[in-house]
């Protein structure tokens, strides 16, 4: 990956939209995973963090943020996963971030699965389509 | 025809944000109590809102983008919390009036206790939600709460010496019997009701859910331009009948049925019934404004996939939110809570949260990245910033308000 682009991560990318490749809303960019710096001392960015646990980490609830980071994958059987989304997975950045993803495979989808599987498929209606 | 129904978006908007059941009274109440003194405060939100739900609207067609996004992303998480928080309290508060206005307009005409028709009120609300398409939702309820027009009729049919109806609203004063804080209240009460945040995050979410892209400028500015000054309409209306059908015969409003007297006492049966549909489907779709609002905040503070636009089980979370806001509304209107005083409350208490909204809208329609070339011209960007020093000024001057006055007693 070249060092292409350069933003203002706080102003251009952190806090906005996730957007599958089909355009699917799928998160938020809730914190950036950095690299060591270089040998000028640069960093660079290197993935996207999402999940409540990130946002918390990021917002200064260390504590908290951790347990949520541990406790969220277990509560929704989705152990192990890992919310690193390596800047490759990225597409494109504008008013919103694009990934070259599914939502399905966006870790903190699991949360989705789980009220879909268990409360909103059993109402009747669910699966269709709004007629426009 | 087609060109009219496309703006019902703006009308059911404004109708939800402008005569729903908080306004119904306030506006009502004011015009008995403060007679036409207080009029020029709907014109002073009008064109607030006008303002501003054009920025928002203009921001979610060209960028997608709808106005909680744009919170999140511009006053970060922690402010965007309290942003939040404060949004959803006020949603759920004027959600729970409106499920009581729905109660009761159906009561009025089916001559049970309103609290029995709660639950369906409730259930008819999150039905219509979890399956009519948007736009028919939007048309059905927008044109229905033109009904209300009637109060128009009514002031019309009255024939008032017009000269000096305007003229009282022209030089607006304090009443002998009223104090300047009671005034400030009410006056904060009207521009709250005005510019409440839910019309913005329901306005600019429903652009999306159409699909409006850079090509329907034209289409938002018609939607903002004929329904928030409809809206304002048919509060001046509704304040005008009262002004001039109650106040002289010394009835002040406190409850839902004598709000429709007035058009009732001039335009006969006839009045009375458009009153009571106008009143069912603009409380209905203020409940409907509201409920969605709660879940298009939570969703778009938290990136989740929200929208009327896709099956309900693709947007689970969504519609989880959409149906425990209702659930809880309903709980809370049952436990026998005065429904009018609490959209008072919600109203001024909306209105010390009004900048945090409003910051992020102004700012986003002057980002080139969001917006291109579709950025905000210099005369807007100062009609902007004076409203958000008002804004801001109403939001300090809300809370002691409602402690002094004791809610505008």
């Amino acid at each position: 990956m070249t060092a292409g682009r350069v933003l203002d991560t706080g102003l251009q990318l952190l806090d906005r939209q996730l957007v599958d490749r089909s355009g699917r809303l799928c998160g938020k960019v809730d914190d950036l995973e950095l690299t060591e710096p270089d040998e000028h001392g640069n960093l660079y960015v290197s993935g996207i963090l999402c999940g409540p646990g990130a946002l918390l980490l990021r917002t200064g609830h260390t504590r908290l943020g951790s347990w949520v980071r541990r406790m969220l994958p277990v509560a929704f059987d989705n152990p192990g996963a890992v919310i690193v989304i390596p800047l490759q997975r990225v597409s494109d950045i504008g008013s919103h971030v694009t990934l070259s993803l599914d939502s399905e495979q966006v870790p903190t989808f699991a949360a989705e699965r789980w009220v879909r599987e268990h409360i909103v498929s059993h109402i009747p209606g669910s699966g269709v389509d709004a007629p426009r | 025809m087609k060109k009219v129904v496309q703006i019902t978006l703006g009308v059911l908007t404004a109708i939800g944000g402008f005569v729903d059941m908080g306004d119904l009274v306030a506006n009502a109440e004011t015009g008995a109590r403060f007679r036409m003194n207080l009029a020029w405060v709907v014109l002073v939100g009008v064109v607030g809102i006008v303002v501003y739900a054009e920025m928002a609207g203009r921001v979610a067609a060209v960028s997608q983008r709808p106005v909680f996004e744009l919170v999140r992303e511009r006053l970060g998480p922690g402010p965007g919390l309290v942003n939040l928080c404060a949004s959803f309290f006020i949603n759920f508060l004027t959600l729970t009036a409106e499920l009581a206005g729905v109660a009761i307009a159906l009561s009025l005409v089916a001559s049970v206790h309103y609290a029995l028709l709660l639950p369906i009120a409730a259930f008819l609300v999150w039905l219509v939600i979890w399956r009519m398409p948007f736009e028919r939702m939007e048309r059905l309820f927008g044109l229905g709460g033109l009904a209300l027009l009637v109060f128009a009729v009514t002031v019309w049919k009255l024939g008032p010496d017009w000269g000096q109806l305007f003229d009282a609203a022209a030089s607006p004063h304090i009443p002998r019997d009223e104090t300047p804080f009671t005034y400030s209240y009410y006056a904060i009460a009207l521009f709250g009701a005005a510019m409440t945040p839910y019309e913005v995050f329901f306005f600019s979410s429903g652009a999306v859910e159409e699909r409006w892209t850079e090509r329907d400028l034209a289409l938002n500015r018609a939607n903002v331009l004929v329904g928030f000054p409809l809206g304002g309409l048919l509060s001046l209306a509704l304040m005008a009948s009262t002004h001039l059908v109650l106040a002289p015969r010394n009835i002040s409003v406190d409850d839902l049925s004598q709000v429709a007297l007035p058009a009732a006492f001039v335009v006969g049966k006839l009045g009375l019934a458009a009153a009571l549909i106008g009143i069912f489907a603009a409380t209905f779709g203020a409940a409907l404004e509201t409920a969605l609002s709660a879940g298009y905040t939570v969703s778009q503070y938290l990136g989740w996939q929200w929208g009327k636009y896709v099956k309900p089980r693709e947007a689970s979370r969504f519609h989880l939110v959409v149906l425990l806001a209702i659930a809880g509304a309903l709980l809370f209107a049952l436990s026998g809570v005065d429904p009018i005083k609490v959209t008072e409350y919600s109203i001024v208490l909306s209105a010390a949260a009004l900048p945090l909204t409003y910051l992020p809208i102004l700012v986003i329609a002057n980002d080139r990245d969001y917006m291109g070339d579709k950025v905000n011209g210099r005369l807007l960007n100062a009609v902007g910033t004076v409203y958000l020093i008002i804004l801001v000024i109403v939001s300090v001057a809300a809370v002691p308000l409602i402690i002094i006055t004791k809610g505008g007693a």
